[in-house]
């Protein structure tokens, strides 16, 4: 097969919005025509008039935007809500006309906008304009009587931003996906980048997703991506972007457990990340809180993240296993932020937590726990939201350790809420052994990425002076946890030392010799 | 540019008509505006022509942007009709005359 060649490469120019340019590797299509459907309230405007903004901002590009539907006035006021100088812009870069036709206006026979055109061709070589939106093209065609002239309105635009090499942003509101490949059908056929935009409810929340259905010339990615208008205009998730491969490193850090590190041959690899998976009370929490003291000490700046547990209740609670945040937190070293889960889509709170990350520039992350995220927003967007925060801790070279609340009656059943563990580099599971009258905590490594590590079952155990592991024994095809092992011990150390011992003792009173005996040694 | 027809000067009824050089609507809604002011009032008008391509700045001052846009300016209130006024009786409805006095 012989490759047309065009005679012009297509030129793409950055859309000011990170992840619409990964979707379309690269932006909007330069001298050519964007098309933006979506049903009301779906961000059609915004993410317009954002590209436009970005374009005077940081291209040097001016633009128009036609405003067809809504009052322009209140299109830029709203647009200064997202922190953009548009008194500044208006002056030289930006201009916003106003073409609703007036509510008290009769219509008698055909029309055109060859009086528009005109406006437009004036004012785009007095500005040296380059980018052109018009906005809710779909109110103006309603004004026409049928598709035929519909056809021949919007060809008018086309073929005049073509011939004046201009990059064209349209706007239009379609009601489903069945209108908008059917009446107007044509459209897309016009733009050489089309992109349909939505707004669902999934699970009591609203979320956005955007999809390039069409990309003339050009890769792009085919599947919707989630988006958000937040404070500071709109954001898009992209799943896969382009973006340098970090080096890997080979340096391993703490786990903060002392013991927990022998098991992962020194720790975890810097810039990967670990998964903690367990039910709930098994001390998740805890152990994200010992490897965020122990970065701390290492004077690494960190953020701790906690959905739905307030941070405050949260120091109290590690203080009692002798983790001590609040000196981190003073120096500012530390971050601890809590999130409501139900408060926001998943979507939002990944956008957040970016922030958090991007105002901090931690070195390592803490979010506890991750699987809440899966409450909100359908069970699909938590989970590509988790991927992605995954992504983006990996590809800023941070250390991340996220928890997961493992429900369910089965604890054998190893896969968590958002089935993360996939992904995850290193991945801890916490259980309970109930054994001979005695709940016990029990760890052990299901995984860890390119290091050798332990394969066995230890006795997680929490005390005043801190967070440990303890070898369990296996006698009989069992392994002992708790009483059985310590009787186990007992026995073990009577071999060796010849004397006789006191038998069963109650298992706190037992289990604090043994703690002691093997005091934890805080990491440095 | 303004078109001023000779009983122009105590007219009734002032229009100012927005079109687009030759483009046929723009044609068609000047033939019917000078055909409809014939009929109705043919003393008392004065007919404002206006060419966007030629006077942009105009049309943007009064944000009219479609062609053909026909404004009656008097009598008040101002009165915006947009299309090539083909279809007379809206045209008459709009400018406030009664159906009766149609025919």
């Amino acid at each position: 097969m012989t490759q047309k060649r065009s005679a012009r490469p297509l030129l793409k120019i950055s859309s000011g919005i990170e992840g619409f340019d990964d979707i379309t590797h690269g932006g909007l299509p330069v001298g050519r025509t964007t098309l933006l459907m979506g049903g009301p309230g779906c961000g059609k405007t915004v993410l317009a008039l954002q590209m436009l903004v970005s374009g005077a901002m940081h291209h040097n590009t001016p633009g128009i935007f036609i405003a067809f539907e809504e009052n322009a006035r209140r299109v830029s006021a709203n647009a200064e809500t997202f922190g953009w100088n548009m008194p500044e812009l208006e002056k030289k870069q930006l201009l916003f006309i106003d073409a609703s036709i007036r509510s008290d206006a009769v219509k008698s026979g055909d029309l055109d906008l060859t009086g528009l055109l005109a406006v437009l061709e004036w004012k785009t070589k007095e500005m040296g304009a380059k980018l052109i939106v018009f906005d809710a093209v779909d109110v103006m065609l309603s004004l026409l009587t049928n598709p035929m002239e519909e056809y021949r309105e919007l060809y008018r635009i086309h073929e005049w931003l073509l011939k004046h090499d201009l990059t064209g942003i349209i706007t239009t509101k379609v009601e489903d996906n069945e209108q908008a490949t059917q009446r107007y059908g044509f459209m897309p056929f016009m733009a050489d980048c089309a992109v349909i935009l939505s707004q669902r409810v999934t699970d009591r929340m609203a979320v956005r997703a955007m999809r390039v259905f069409k990309y003339r010339g050009s890769p792009h990615v085919l599947n919707e991506v989630p988006f958000v208008i937040g404070p500071t205009g709109v954001e898009v998730g992209s799943s896969n972007g382009i973006h340098p491969e970090p080096q890997p490193f080979k340096e391993k850090i703490s786990s903060g457990i002392e013991r927990l590190d022998v098991m992962l041959a020194g720790g975890f690899y810097r810039g990967t990340n670990a998964l903690i998976a367990g039910s709930s009370g098994g001390g998740k929490t805890t152990l994200a809180g010992a490897f965020i003291e122990a970065a701390c000490l290492r004077k690494e700046r960190c953020v701790f993240i906690s959905l739905d547990e307030n941070s405050r209740d949260i120091v109290r609670d590690l203080a009692t296993v002798n983790i001590d945040l609040t000196p981190h937190l003073t120096t500012g070293l530390l971050r601890m932020e809590s999130v409501r889960s139900e408060s926001a889509s998943s979507e939002e709170h990944f956008m957040r937590i970016k922030r958090i990350i991007h105002e901090h520039e931690p070195r390592c992350v803490a979010i506890d726990p991750l699987s809440a995220l899966s409450r909100v927003g359908g069970g699909l967007a938590a989970r590509a939201v988790a991927e992605r925060l995954i992504y983006l801790c990996r590809n800023a070279g941070i250390t991340v350790l996220f928890t997961s609340l493992l429900e369910g009656v089965d604890p054998h059943l190893e896969t968590t809420p958002l089935h993360i563990s996939t992904i995850s580099d290193t991945w801890i599971q916490i259980s309970y052994a109930l054994l001979d009258g005695e709940r016990n905590r029990a760890l052990s490594i299901v995984k860890s990425r390119g290091s050798k590590h332990c394969n066995q079952l230890r006795e997680l155990i929490f005390s005043d002076t801190g967070i440990t592991l303890a070898p369990s024994y296996t006698a009989d095809g069992k392994v002992l946890l708790g009483t059985l092992r310590l009787e186990k011990e007992n026995a073990l150390r009577t071999e060796a030392d010849s004397t006789p011992t006191n038998g069963v003792r109650s298992k706190r009173k037992s289990r604090k010799p043994a703690a002691k005996s093997r005091k934890p040694r805080r990491t440095k | 540019m303004s078109e001023n027809t000779p009983e122009g000067d105590h007219a009734a009824y002032v229009f100012r008509l927005y079109l687009a050089g030759g483009a046929p609507n723009s044609v068609r809604a000047l033939a019917n505006l000078y055909a409809l002011c014939q009929k109705h009032f043919p003393a008392c008008h004065r007919i404002e022509v206006i060419d966007v391509l030629k006077d942009p700045s105009c049309a943007l001052d009064h944000s009219v942007f479609v062609t053909p846009t026909l404004v009656k300016v008097s009598p008040a209130p101002e009165q915006h009709i947009i299309g090539n006024l083909s279809e007379e009786d809206e045209v008459l409805r709009a400018l406030g005359l009664p159906d009766h006095s149609i025919s």
